[in-house]
């Protein structure tokens, strides 16, 4: 049905028609045709009316010079013809008028609708456009916008202007073999113009082949305060595609849209701000000390290998644990941070490699002592010999021995590579009961109180006070991060990177923290500090361990209630350790790993 | 195709004349019936029965709460689904219009092609 033929309706028609018969002559009649419709017909045999039949006139109905219908009019025999066309006038100017009327009243109705359409776009698009802060998102939601409509548009691109070189690349598209139009399009001539235009225009007669099967263009700058951001270009494959219209309506969404990009552009470009940071701060940490170099750059690694994987598993205990790139992003900040508070930690006990060090190791000043000691023997023996005591020559000997026997003891302790026994420590402070003496007659312990204090440590070189900063870390990572103002998706940092000494049996520390007060990424980055730890080829406390050694020991902190005994299965079942020691390891540290003495059988 | 009976009723002249025409642009061109206030929309509606109705909130003598109250109370009225248009956006007149019986909410301006597309979804279900 047509627009026009809304414009007049039956019933008034028929009515109009009704209220003219009483005036007309006895044996009148009348009929309207509207749009090839007979719209209403009164007097006898008013509908058989047709033109060119004896005493019928016909008037025609026209609307801006477009004939719509007309009024046939029969009058009784004998009646002036004047007359007839007097009444046929009446009738018709009555009809245009209420057509122009309506005509009216539909068009601006029309304006007023299309702006109700405009109005409720805008709203819509303004949600969707700003809904993303990225730049192909923002793109594809414009594009949305023209490639649904039914107005027939063929091709749609969103160019992105590069800020540094000014060269141009294509964030999103719609048609048929888009990418090659835009291809095609940025090879041509027209593409030059385009770009430097500061308003965008409509091209309606392309000629035939010159850019695809484009014959219309229209194309938008999308610009923020002067500022070219990129191009708008929509297309059609026929000529005369687009109208004033078309623009006005894409111009209102492109500058909603190229507020969006904006927006997208300076979030990108804090994140890789942030990010820069993040990574200049992690490699301070890792440059601190030598022996941990590449450490925080090498646990994100592990980590996100391992993330993936329970993202990507689809049964199991990981089916319902997903990783967005929000959560991603965050917990590869937080595995290069983790470590952040050791920037506290004095140097000399992150690196101590033996009980006695502290600025230098004291091994050293505990040997010069016994050289004293063994010259005493030595002097002792020419006193006693030249005295002609028979047995000085045993004597020295015997206290030689005793002496180096005691210093062999006290320099295997120091190395913290082994576990020093009660025999040991009672061994060591006997030692401390002797003395030495120098050439002014004072007397000094052989060992001093903090040096049997460091030597009587069990395990490893660290006495409880110098592991307590060590363990302050921890406490400094979560302190240090909690201080910044992490935006919403990365508010979970300091929880992901200052849960990685904890144990998920409640042991570890800085909380005594129990798996279910664990996040899984914090439980991840705990695997992966291990592990790379284990791995890293060079410790103060030991050479870098082979794979097969890193593998048992993890599996023995499974069974102790240390690691996340899901998340170890499924650091080996999906073979993260392979691939990461693959990448990074010296083949002298890869061994064969035998899985069947760590994972149960699979189930089916 | 049963009923496509769609009933307009608004005291705005051209709220009724946009809706109209927005509504013409339907699919089987269903009759269209207009009323200007609420006791008119009524008699209209238990004498035609359409389909739809698109009623105003905000009327003289019968408003659109009461219209939809009294349609919902005629028993011999059913398989009317009533449209409620508003000007205010508050969520405390949607709940009313809810409670009262109405389907669904448009505030005025209105998206033509949210009504059509509303409609013609209403015309398809049975």
């Amino acid at each position: 049905m047509s627009k026009t033929a809304r414009y007049l309706k039956a019933p008034w028609a028929r009515q109009q028609l009704e209220l003219l018969l009483p005036l007309l002559p006895a044996g009148a009649a009348a009929t309207l045709w509207y749009d090839n419709k007979q719209l209403a017909a009164t007097g006898a045999d008013g509908a058989d009316l047709y033109e060119g039949a004896p005493a019928v006139h016909r008037f025609p109905l026209v609307l801006e010079s477009r004939e719509l219908g007309q009024v046939l009019l029969r009058l009784p025999p004998g009646t002036d013809p004047a007359t007839a066309s007097a009444w046929g006038d009446f009738l018709v100017h009555s009809l245009q008028g209420v057509l122009e009327a309506q005509h009216a009243r539909y068009s601006i109705a029309q304006e007023t609708l299309e702006s109700y359409r405009e109005m409720a776009l805008l709203q819509r698009a303004v949600g969707e456009l700003n809904q993303s802060l990225k730049p192909a998102s923002v793109a594809a939601s414009l594009l949305k916008e023209f490639a649904d409509r039914k107005d027939n548009i063929n091709f749609g691109a969103v160019f992105l202007r590069d800020t540094e070189d000014g060269h141009y690349s294509v964030i999103g598209s719609f048609g048929h073999q888009a990418e090659d139009v835009c291809a095609a399009l940025q090879a041509s001539h027209l593409f030059a113009v385009m770009t430097g235009h500061p308003h965008g225009d409509i091209i309606n007669d392309l000629a035939a082949g010159e850019i695809a099967a484009l014959r219309s263009l229209m194309w938008i700058p999308l610009s923020v305060h002067g500022e070219h951001l990129g191009l708008l270009v929509l297309a059609a494959d026929r000529l005369e595609g687009f109208a004033a219209a078309d623009m006005k309506r894409a111009q209102t969404l492109v500058s909603v849209a190229a507020s969006a990009l904006r927006n997208a552009q300076l979030y990108a470009a804090e994140k890789v701000m942030f990010q820069a940071f993040v990574r200049v701060i992690s490699t301070a940490i890792d440059a601190k000390s030598p022996y941990t170099a590449g450490h925080c750059r090498r646990v994100p690694e592990i980590a996100l290998m391992l993330a993936d994987k329970a993202h990507q598993a689809e049964h199991g205990p990981f089916a319902n644990f997903t990783l967005d790139e929000d959560e991603r992003n965050a917990l590869e900040i937080a595995a290069m941070l983790h470590d952040c508070g050791k920037v506290v930690t004095p140097e000399w006990v992150v690196d101590k490699s033996t009980k006695l060090d502290s600025i230098g190791n004291r091994l050293d000043l505990i040997a010069m002592r016994f050289e004293v000691l063994y010259r005493d023997a030595l002097i002792e023996r020419y006193r006693a010999t030249a005295a002609g005591q028979a047995d000085a020559e045993t004597a020295y000997q015997q206290c030689l021995r005793q002496l180096e026997a005691d210093y062999a003891l006290l320099k295997k302790c120091n190395s913290g590579g082994e576990f020093v026994s009660p025999e040991h420590v009672e061994r060591i402070q006997n030692i401390a009961k002797a003395h030495w003496c120098n050439t002014q007659g004072e007397t000094f312990p052989l060992l001093e109180a903090s040096e049997v204090y460091n030597l009587c440590v069990q395990r490893g070189t660290l006495n409880p006070e110098e592991r307590k900063i060590i363990e302050d870390h921890a406490i400094h990572t979560i302190r240090m991060l909690s201080q910044i103002p992490f935006p919403r998706a990365l508010r979970n940092v300091p929880e992901y990177a200052g849960g990685h000494h904890e144990r998920i049996d409640g042991r570890g520390y800085p909380y005594g923290l129990t798996r279910d007060q664990l996040s899984i990424p914090a439980r991840i980055i705990a695997i992966a500090d291990i592990f790379e730890a284990l791995t890293a080829p060079d410790r103060p406390y030991r050479k870098g361990g082979t794979l097969s050694w890193a593998i048992d020991i993890m599996h023995r902190m499974k069974q102790e209630g240390h690691i996340d005994g899901e998340l170890f299965d499924l650091f080996l079942a999906e073979g993260v350790y392979h691939t990461y020691t693959e990448k990074h390891l010296p083949a002298e540290q890869i061994d064969q790993v035998d899985l069947s003495r760590y994972l149960d059988p699979a189930p089916h | 195709m049963g009923n496509t009976k769609i009933a307009i009723v608004d005291d705005e002249v051209h709220i009724r004349a946009l809706l109209e025409q927005t509504l013409e642009d339907l699919e089987g061109e269903p009759e269209i019936l207009l009323a200007s206030n609420g006791a008119e929309g009524l008699a209209l509606i238990e004498r035609e029965r359409p389909r739809i109705v698109f009623l105003d909130v905000m009327m003289p003598l019968m408003n659109g709460y009461d219209v939809c109250t009294a349609v919902r109370q005629n028993p011999d009225l059913t398989g009317i689904t009533i449209v409620m248009l508003t000007a205010k956006g508050q969520e405390s007149d949607r709940v009313r219009g809810m409670e009262t019986g109405a389907h669904h909410f448009v505030t005025k301006p209105f998206d033509p092609d949210e009504i059509l597309a509303l409609a013609h979804r209403i015309l398809q279900t049975p």
